[in-house]
């Protein structure tokens, strides 16, 4: 009994992690652009396709290819950036999220076009064998990407509020025109946050998708992420991880226990209640900027 | 010269224009006001000096605007600032959610090291003991003259030849008034040429050397700070006094804000 609800609970919380990871990306990009990023699981998408192309496309070994894919995934943040976003600053936040979502549409029709729909396999850069702590049965790739979730998290609170670079970009996060009036440049930092968001999906595409399968529905992740993103707060990277696992162990428990009673999805929807009433009484989310007003 | 504004005009939204010709000067270490009412082209003056105005969908059409020799009316807000000429917006713009030492540290961007960064930020620590007993808290719950103070020395940090300041007294408490002014005062002490928008005249002609009075996008009066002080339209029409120095009444100015155009 016992060991059932630990093995969902730590289950959950590592799935939760991996959403962490992919939320982060969604994070960065608003933080520096106030763009919520409707295209973010395209964006895991086209990193697994970088990976899957370098290592079972061109045969090259994974250590040499997943650097290169972070490489390509950044040129593909910076492209993005150039092309549809450089020119947007100052606009609505309405315009850019409606160019989010057909970003969102092209990156598919892309991704179709080049890769085509059918289903591929996807390399195996962790061991498949998973470890076994009493009746609890952890998969290795959750594991490792939790452990990175965290240690990436970690890298990225360091950066953005310790590094003079981090600040000028947490600054243009703040208020493009103060940061402007200071000699920041805010283009520079919006598109430094696309490169960063590319590369942040190249990982959780490479641990969401080790030794499964590969396809543009992979891309469903970017929705799943977003309750932990609105749930931590659009501007907290560290509230990421507690969110993250917030979300995971209720979704875990939810499938484990109650998803055999109404015979599914509760631990599928459950999430996108919970990001609907943190909307309703915290729309900041648990760590996220509040307003700050002066009476 | 280190600022020449030669006939400039701008432009909003290619439809609006604002700036009609005017012209400025200044000299290294002076310090300059510019006064005149709301909607005047104050703000406007200051934002097409610093390059800001491009993001505000303006432009300068005609005329330059030179800084130490050198045209800056097309040159990008980083590059300005680079050159030592700091925007300090009006409205107190501080970084809400950092810490008032982390505004100091952005506000240094462009030093080249982190030592001379923290040597900077105890410079300006020195100047504003306010801002040292404060480091650690968050910016966006300061009082309005601290974030005053901090907006102020948050420019200091980019090593600054030039300071465009907007209207550094708004919104705040006569003492506090008293003491944002001492610190422009410290300020001029120090060698950093100013440039200041203000309604409140007398604080401002108190700091500066010269003044301008703006109108309707037009320079309409300028001349030595104590001269405007005596004049008699500065006298009225901005600090609501007589000839013989008592305040008119509030209903008297009111009036007379009515009846008196400059340019009329």
């Amino acid at each position: 009994m016992i060991g059932e609800f630990l093995d969902y609970a730590i289950n959950g919380a590592l799935i939760g992690l991996l959403y962490a990871l992919v939320a982060m990306g969604f994070v960065v990009i608003y933080r520096a652009s106030k763009v919520f990023n409707f295209a973010q699981g395209e964006l895991v998408v086209v990193g697994g396709f970088i990976v899957w192309w370098l290592t079972l496309g061109m045969g090259l070994p994974w250590y040499f290819a997943i650097p290169l894919a972070f490489l390509l995934a950044a040129i593909v943040g910076y492209v993005i950036e150039r092309l549809f976003f450089s020119k947007l600053v100052g606009e609505s936040v309405f315009s850019m999220v409606m160019v989010t979502i057909g970003l969102l549409i092209l990156i598919r029709g892309i991704v179709l076009v080049v890769f085509g729909a059918q289903v591929r396999p996807f390399p195996t850069i962790f061991p498949l064998k998973p470890i076994i702590i009493g009746d609890v049965l952890i998969p290795q790739s959750l594991l490792y990407g939790g452990i990175l979730a965290v240690i990436i998290a970690l890298a990225l609170s360091w950066f953005f509020n310790q590094t003079r670079t981090g600040l000028k970009m947490t600054a243009s996060a703040e208020d493009h025109q103060v940061a402007l009036s200071m000699g920041i440049s805010v283009r520079m930092s919006i598109a430094a946050a696309w490169v960063m968001g590319s590369v942040i999906s190249t990982i959780g595409a490479i641990i969401f998708l080790s030794g499964k399968s590969l396809t543009f529905l992979a891309s469903e992740i970017g929705f799943i992420a977003l309750p932990v993103a609105l749930l931590a707060g659009l501007e907290s990277i560290g509230g990421l991880i507690l969110a993250g696992i917030i979300m995971g162990v209720v979704q875990g428990l939810a499938e484990g226990y109650l998803d055999p009673i109404v015979g599914g999805s509760v631990g599928s929807i459950l999430p996108f209640f919970i990001m609907v009433f943190i909307l309703f009484v915290r729309p900041t989310g648990l760590f996220g900027w509040k307003t700050i007003e002066r009476v | 010269m280190l600022l020449k504004v030669n006939n400039v005009e701008v432009i909003y939204n290619d439809v609006i224009l604002v700036l009609k010709g005017v012209n400025m000067t200044m000299e290294e270490g002076s310090c300059i006001a510019l006064l005149g009412a709301n909607g005047a082209g104050k703000t406007t003056t200051l934002a097409a000096i610093s390059g800001i105005i491009k993001s505000e969908d303006g432009k300068v059409t005609s005329g330059s605007i030179e800084f130490d020799g050198q045209r800056v009316d097309n040159q990008s807000v980083e590059s300005n600032v680079a050159r030592g000429l700091i925007h300090v917006m009006e409205g107190r713009k501080v970084l809400q959610h950092m810490t008032v030492e982390k505004n100091l540290i952005v506000g240094g961007h462009v030093l080249k090291s982190g030592a001379e960064v923290k040597q900077r930020i105890e410079n300006v620590y020195t100047l504003i003991p306010r801002l040292a007993e404060l480091r650690k808290r968050t910016a966006g719950y300061l009082s309005g003259g601290e974030q005053q103070m901090l907006v102020i020395g948050r420019a200091l940090m980019a090593n600054p030849r030039l300071i465009l300041i907007d209207e550094p007294s708004l919104g705040l408490a006569p003492l506090m008034v008293e003491e944002v002014f001492k610190i422009l005062k410290e300020l001029r002490k120090s060698g950093i040429s100013l440039f200041i928008v203000e309604q409140n005249t007398q604080a401002a002609l108190e700091v500066a050397d010269y003044g301008y009075v703006m109108e309707n996008g037009r320079i309409v009066m300028d001349g030595e700070a104590d001269q405007l002080m005596k004049n008699e339209d500065v006298r009225e029409f901005y600090l609501g006094l007589n000839m013989e120095g008592e305040r008119k009444s509030y209903r008297d100015v009111k009036h007379y804000k009515r009846r008196k155009r400059w340019l009329g």
